[in-house]
């Protein structure tokens, strides 16, 4: 995949681009706002980076006229600026997703990976997914694996129909809390980590494969890979 | 310097508003000046008209009584010996000839015609203004009765006269009432101005003297005094972050560098270094980073959040699914520490931030659970009395002691047998944030034993 990165920090913009590189994709950079509209109205890429403090044109002044020209490939805003207005400002903008800084690498691949896959499936509507031999419908509300029914708690099947949906891909524990409770902020204690070993224990016991991994330093994933 | 600039530029206001009031203080009086002097002048031109009218029609009367002699031998009469000084009269032939009367030269357009007129009587005294009317007799002849306008315009020079002193004297009143009214606003203002000026060069204590008038200049003060408290207040909070950044970032910084350093010492020493002992220091060393990292963070968010203020333009947070959303969160924790959390809620309403009500929920609960004993019950109870909304969390742990209850809050405070657990130390910071920023309070009671936090938070007013 093609992607373009707009940071004018260039030990931030470095190190995003040589971990998208080692990740398979294609990095182009610019390091302020001007030359990183030039290159996002005149190349085409599958997703870009774009931070929001930048020399020349700032980030959201770039982005809503990418977005006012028709321009709709994804876009992941970095800021310094966290706070709820911030980020809804930017949704606003036209922002696909929103990562604050400072951030783990793992967090923005995960995200990339995201944004990358959104994409690609947003337009087919499923009723079920499938990942190995487990199986959730989304329609009746039930999960199996291998052909054996397992009880979940509502927010369980919502945690799930998640992880399912971004299979392979790795999620951090910040996406897991947006995504299926839906709110920001920080949790003291990996609350979340509770929670993915109840699931672990409903959708992996008994069986000699497991699907739900733990990802050392990033988060978990989900997928039939060792 | 500054001190005289100021002065001059606060002159130059002074100076203005003097100027405005004496403005509109001359341009009224000459308003009304100019009304008086027209509507006097009006009445002055209708008597004379009056008088002339009268004469004439008693001249025109006489012709035809006695005839065009008789006519003659009157205005040779009255032109000789005149009752008023000031009367002239002409009788002018159908050709243009003068009859009678005292004019040497008349002016071609008044020889003939039947209407009113005006021109100047050029003799030894200079000239003079003559008002006349003109009558067309039966023989061809014209009539001419008239009056000198000596008095008018002797009183029009006085009024143009003495308006001129009054004028002179009205500049100088206004000038002098714009002077003192200037004074007095710039005598107000200046205290303020001073203050103000002070504060911005760093005198941050310095509040402007109210003299409780509740006049504009008051309500000024006061609104100046209440937003210095609050700079005051945001300074004060700065300040104290800064200390303690500086103290206790310090030390996990200072670890890490350490950490680092012995690593590179240990890494002189292959022999000893094993890859596995170097991955295990590299993971210690970004643990300790993103320690630091969320420390960091969250103080940067506490900092925002107690900057902000309640508004009346915040949506509404529904209480009771959100307190339910964290219980929820929650509750395999505590049923991993053998805790029964236990929650009583009823639906009620505020006006804030979701999200950081959320945060005060779960600090609370992460709090309350990090501290129960096993076997014990955590309660959260969100009830509305009329009033407020009140969101008490209880546990049955160590609690804390009374003399320590307020010092929790401040930021980075953990009482000595928690400070080797987990946590910033910003927990509780942020929920007193939370709460403030939302209008609200809270207070540690004694859950006898352990510790109950009691979050009061003002009900969502319908508007």
């Amino acid at each position: 995949m093609r992607i373009l990165i707009v940071e004018d920090d260039p030990h931030t913009a470095t190190f995003i681009a040589k971990g998208l590189t080692e990740d398979g994709h294609t990095v182009d950079q610019a390091d302020n706002g001007r030359d990183g509209l030039f290159l996002a109205t005149t190349e085409t890429y599958n997703a870009i980076i774009l931070d929001r403090m930048l020399p020349a044109v700032d980030g959201l002044t770039v982005l809503r006229t990418l977005r006012g020209a028709g321009n709709a490939t994804p876009v992941l805003v970095l800021t310094a600026l966290g706070d709820v207005d911030h980020r809804v400002e930017g949704l606003r903008a036209g922002a696909d997703d929103y990562l604050v800084k400072p951030f783990a690498y793992a967090e923005l691949s995960a995200r990339i990976d995201s944004l990358l896959r959104r994409r690609q499936s947003s337009s087919v509507e499923t009723t079920e997914l499938r990942v190995g031999d487990l199986e959730l419908n989304l329609l009746t509300r039930e999960a199996r694996r291998a052909g054996k029914t397992i009880e979940l708690q509502p927010r369980e099947f919502r945690l799930l129909e998640y992880l399912m949906r971004q299979a392979e891909r790795v999620v951090t524990r910040t996406m897991l809390l947006e995504a299926v409770w839906d709110y920001h902020f920080d949790p003291q204690t990996n609350v979340i980590d509770v929670h993915i070993s109840r699931l672990r224990q409903k959708i992996d016991r008994g069986h000699p494969k497991p699907l739900l991994h733990t990802v050392r330093g990033a988060g978990y994933r989900l997928g039939v890979r060792e | 310097m500054n001190r005289l600039i100021a002065l001059l530029s606060a002159r130059s206001t002074s100076a203005r508003l003097a100027l405005a009031i004496a403005g509109l203080f001359l341009l009224s009086y000459l308003l009304l000046g100019a009304g008086m002097y027209y509507a006097v002048s009006q009445i002055f031109a209708q008597d004379l008209h009056e008088v002339i009218r009268l004469d004439s029609a008693d001249l025109v009367e006489m012709y035809h009584d006695s005839g065009h002699a008789g006519l003659m031998t009157e205005i040779s009469e009255r032109t000789a010996s005149p009752d008023d000084d000031n009367a002239v009269y002409a009788l002018v032939g159908p050709h243009g000839r003068l009859l009678a009367g005292q004019f040497a030269t008349l002016p071609d357009y008044v020889r003939n015609g039947d209407n009113w007129v005006e021109f100047d009587e050029r003799n030894a005294s200079g000239v003079v203004r003559v008002v006349a009317k003109l009558q067309k007799l039966g023989d061809g002849s014209t009539l001419l009765t008239g009056r000198r306008s000596h008095n008018q315009e002797r009183f029009e020079a006085l009024v143009r006269r003495t308006s001129l002193f009054a004028l002179l004297a009205a500049a100088g009143l206004g000038g002098l009432i714009g002077w003192i009214t200037a004074r007095w606003v710039a005598h107000r203002l200046e205290s303020t101005y001073d203050i103000t000026r002070r504060v911005g060069a760093g005198e941050l204590a310095l509040r402007i003297p109210e003299d409780d008038s509740d006049d504009s200049f008051d309500r000024l003060a006061k609104r100046i005094n209440a937003m210095l408290d609050r700079i005051q207040e945001l300074l004060d909070g700065v300040r104290h972050v800064t200390d303690h950044i500086a103290h206790d970032l310090r030390t996990p910084l200072t670890r890490l560098r350490n950490r680092l350093e012995e690593m590179r010492t240990e890494h002189g020493r292959a022999e000893q270094f094993t890859s596995e002992l170097f991955a295990t220091e590299l993971d210690a060393a970004t643990a300790e980073t993103d320690q630091l990292l969320a420390t960091f963070s969250a103080l940067l968010r506490l900092t925002r959040i107690e900057a902000q203020t309640a508004g009346a333009n915040d949506p509404e947070v529904a209480m009771q699914p959100l307190a339910l959303d964290a219980v929820e969160l929650y509750a395999p924790i505590a049923s991993e520490g053998g805790i029964v959390l236990d929650a009583q809620t009823v639906p009620c309403t505020l006006r804030g931030d979701a999200d950081q009500l959320f945060q005060l929920v779960a600090n609370l609960l992460d709090n309350a659970l990090k501290y129960a004993m096993r076997g014990t019950r955590v309660t959260l109870h969100l009830y509305d009395d009329g009033d407020a909304i009140f969101l008490i969390i209880g546990d049955h742990g160590a609690g804390i002691p009374a003399v320590d209850r307020e010092r929790v809050f401040d930021r980075f405070v953990r009482l000595e047998e928690h400070r080797g657990s987990q946590g910033s130390g910003l927990g509780l910071s942020l929920v007193r944030a939370i709460a403030h920023r939302h209008g609200g309070s809270v207070a540690l009671e004694d859950n006898s034993p352990g510790l109950r936090v009691r979050v009061r938070l003002p009900r969502a007013v319908a508007n």
